[in-house]
């Protein structure tokens, strides 16, 4: 990054930007805190077939802490003084970000990537053999991509393929949406010879689910909302309909018009968050209530950014009885396991 | 405070204006409602888009040998035809044509906002009146348009009272048919005295120099017919080969552009003319007796050559995205330069030049999509958008 060009990045990105490239995950939390949610799964870290968790999900925790404080913070009179500044905001008011990954390192709490661990839960119910790297999973850098840092972007997708291929794997699937995306329509465009066959959770859960008999613990109006990555990048559609219409005690309502390709976003799409914290929370309660609309008692998605954007939306709604859950939840719920 | 600061907080305070949202979310509604009843009543529409943008793909290509034919046959028949290199080039060639002290009425042309034309105009020392009703409330409010098609989608009823009441003097209740009429009433003197007309055009065809104007309020056709001069601006991205071209890019912009049938498309090809008396052909019959077309290139060539971007001159200005778009749903277009959201940014960077205030709004992208599904040309805005963060990112 040349200085004077690095000026037209806003700055909250320039920073999610360096922690990918020096420390390999959004956060720039030290390398394998990521990892911890699947310590008791004692998944193998060599196989053909690996599960790519992402970002999103394992440093969920401590994502939302840090939206919450920059949002305060895009609130305050500092705000509008250094509105992109999030390194100089942590110094400035003595939030600490080692602080943090302290908490998440010390922290081993049930919820914590708690759709990771049942997607891995669901996924060994239905027999799919797979590993994790856990601590040696490379980051996508899908953001690098969107920031328009491209060259800093190919450079980790040469790196990743390589790291990945130097393992043995042939196979990925992914679950959060962007990642998987980056990983199986944005790298074949930077990597000279890309092999690796991607495919996302839902499809693989959608073909061994079919003769499955699926009960969701309670009779629910559940509204799903469509992550903007899975539906209109990666045309996964009719996909969790089909898995949440094969539920028992499910009713699928949907938001008037706004589902499918034409789902509204969550305001939390490409960083966006970041550099438009409250603007952000103003669209995430904008869809909310879209999909309160339909009435439904649970909203599920399938995106670590959409689960944090939604519930932030009910949050800023008030709304204390609609519930925000991921569809691996769901499955795992309906599964009983 | 830093130019991204100070847009930062231009967009947060339309966000939090209450104003801006009431007015967006009914006219979001009745958009919705109105495309898809004109799309279902001509399903054909969405054939007709693909190759409308088959059509485009070739017409911009070769938008100079476009701009250069329509001028020849615009010349040969008796207007006068200009292209102009640069923003500078067509203010310098219509203030020559135009002069001085001169009432100049002017229908809605985004063409004209993005060279500045009304405020050169009126430095020069004319007095410009904005026909559309909506472009004449922002002009009247002192404001700058917030949509392509709907200037003023961002100012409810209730404020188009206060606005007119303060122009009338009288006190008028905020009811849109009141509101209609006083605008009527304050206009309609004003095409009569009017030394000049100046519109733009929604297409052009090359191979007969005609220009297509689409409306409803019947302001272009008095625009372009009652003073004795008409000038058009045009980008030249609006040319296309010939007129069954033309009329096919009409019909898709209307449609996404909601309206089911338009009241009025006016076909524009030269000054009036008569030969009724013994067949000695005469200019300035009815309607105006000098025609001039400047076709604007102001950066286009040079951005129909960039793979990745070209393809947002494509765009009809039929203005659907934006209504797709979740936060010019909250913004207007705040959300926005000369143009709007995504569209809107790669034109700042390309056309106007301004790369602070392209980061700005290509930032601003959520590169959500849903206006890629809504574009009858199936422009690829967030690709658009990333494509134009790299050239920001990277200084290349």
């Amino acid at each position: 990054m040349n200085k004077k060009s690095k000026g037209l990045i806003p700055p909250g990105l320039a920073y999610v930007a360096d922690n990918i490239i020096s420390k390999q995950n959004l956060l720039g939390a030290p390398r394998g805190t990521g990892a911890k949610w699947a310590k008791k799964l004692d998944l193998p870290k060599e196989a053909e077939t690996v599960f790519f968790a992402g970002c999103g999900y394992q440093y969920n925790t401590s994502l939302q802490s840090l939206m919450s404080i920059i949002r305060k913070l895009d609130k305050s009179p500092i705000g509008a003084e250094l509105p992109m500044g999030l390194a100089g905001f942590q110094k400035k008011l003595g939030f600490d970000p080692a602080q943090v990954y302290r908490r998440l390192v010390a922290r081993d709490k049930d919820s914590d990537a708690q759709p990771l661990r049942d997607a891995v839960k669901v996924l060994q119910n239905l027999g799919v053999e797979f590993g994790y790297l856990a601590e040696d999973e490379p980051c996508c850098g899908g953001i690098l991509h969107y920031i328009g840092l491209e060259k800093e972007f190919a450079r980790n997708a040469q790196s990743l393929y390589d790291k990945i291929k130097a393992r043995g794997v042939k196979r990925i699937i992914g679950i959060v949406p962007s990642c998987t995306y980056t990983l199986a329509e944005l790298l074949p465009e930077h990597v000279p010879g890309y092999d690796l066959e991607v495919k996302h959770f839902l499809q693989v859960v959608l073909e061994r689910i079919k003769d499955r008999e699926l009960r969701f613990p309670r009779e629910v109006k559940m509204a799903y909302h469509d992550p903007c990555q899975l539906s209109r990048y990666l045309g996964l559609i009719e996909e969790p309909r089909s898995i949440l219409k094969s539920i028992k005690g499910i009713e699928l309502v949907e938001p008037g018009w706004t589902y499918g390709e034409w789902s509204t976003c969550c305001g939390g799409g490409g960083g966006f968050e970041v550099v438009f914290p409250e603007l952000s929370q103003i669209l995430a309660a904008n869809r909310a209530k879209e999909l309160l609309e339909t009435g439904a008692q649970i909203i599920v998605t399938h995106c670590p950014g959409c689960v944090m954007q939604l519930e932030e939306g009910l949050k800023t709604l008030k709304i204390k009885d609609v519930e925000v859950l991921d569809l691996a939840q769901v499955v795992a719920m309906a599964m009983g396991v | 405070m830093s130019a991204f600061g100070e847009y930062k907080k231009e967009i947060m305070n339309a966000a939090h204006n209450e104003r801006i949202r009431l007015a967006l979310s009914r006219a979001i509604k009745r958009y919705r409602a109105n495309v898809d009843k004109a799309l279902k009543e001509f399903p054909q529409t969405a054939k007709l888009a693909e190759e409308v943008r088959e059509i485009k793909e070739k017409a911009i290509g070769q938008m100079d040998k476009l701009a250069e034919q329509a001028c020849q046959v615009i010349e040969a028949n008796h207007g006068k035809a200009y292209i102009a290199r640069t923003a500078d080039d067509a203010l310098n060639i219509i203030g020559g044509l135009v002069g001085s002290g001169k009432l100049i009425v002017k229908a809605k042309s985004m063409t004209s906002e993005e060279i500045g034309l009304r405020e050169h105009l009126e430095e020069g020392g004319n007095e410009v009146y904005e026909t559309d009703l909506g472009e004449f409330i922002v002009q009247k409010l002192g404001s700058r348009p917030m949509h392509i098609l709907a200037p003023a989608v961002h100012v409810p009823k209730e404020d188009v009272a206060k606005l007119f009441s303060e122009i009338t003097g009288q006190e008028l209740p905020a009811d849109v048919e009141v509101l209609v009429a006083t605008a009527r009433k304050l206009l309609r003197e004003k095409f009569f005295k009017a030394d000049i007309g100046i519109s733009g055009a929604n297409v052009v065809a090359a191979d007969t120099g005609s220009l297509f104007l689409i409306e409803n309020e019947g302001n272009i056709r008095l625009t372009t017919s009652a003073p004795p001069v008409h000038i058009a601006l045009v980008g030249m991205e609006k040319l296309v080969p010939t007129l069954d071209e033309a009329w096919k890019v009409a019909q898709v912009t209307w449609r996404y552009a909601n309206y089911t049938i338009p009241q009025y498309i006016s076909i524009v090809s030269g000054p009036s003319s008569t030969g009724d008396i013994e067949k000695v052909i005469t200019y300035g019959a009815h309607g105006p007796g000098e025609f001039h077309v400047i076709f604007l290139d102001g950066g286009r060539t040079e951005l129909a050559k960039h793979t990745g971007l070209s393809q947002v001159l494509y765009c009809l200005r039929c203005g659907g995205c934006l209504y797709e778009c979740p936060v010019f749903g909250v913004t207007a277009g705040h959300f926005g330069d000369k143009y709007f959201a995504g569209v809107g940014a790669v034109w700042a960077a390309m056309i106007t030049g301004d790369r602070e205030k392209a980061a700005s709004l290509a930032y601003t992208c959520l590169t959500c999509g849903r206006c890629k599904v809504r574009c009858p040309m199936k422009i690829d805005v967030p690709q658009m958008v990333v494509e134009l963060r790299k050239l920001l990112a990277e200084g290349t």
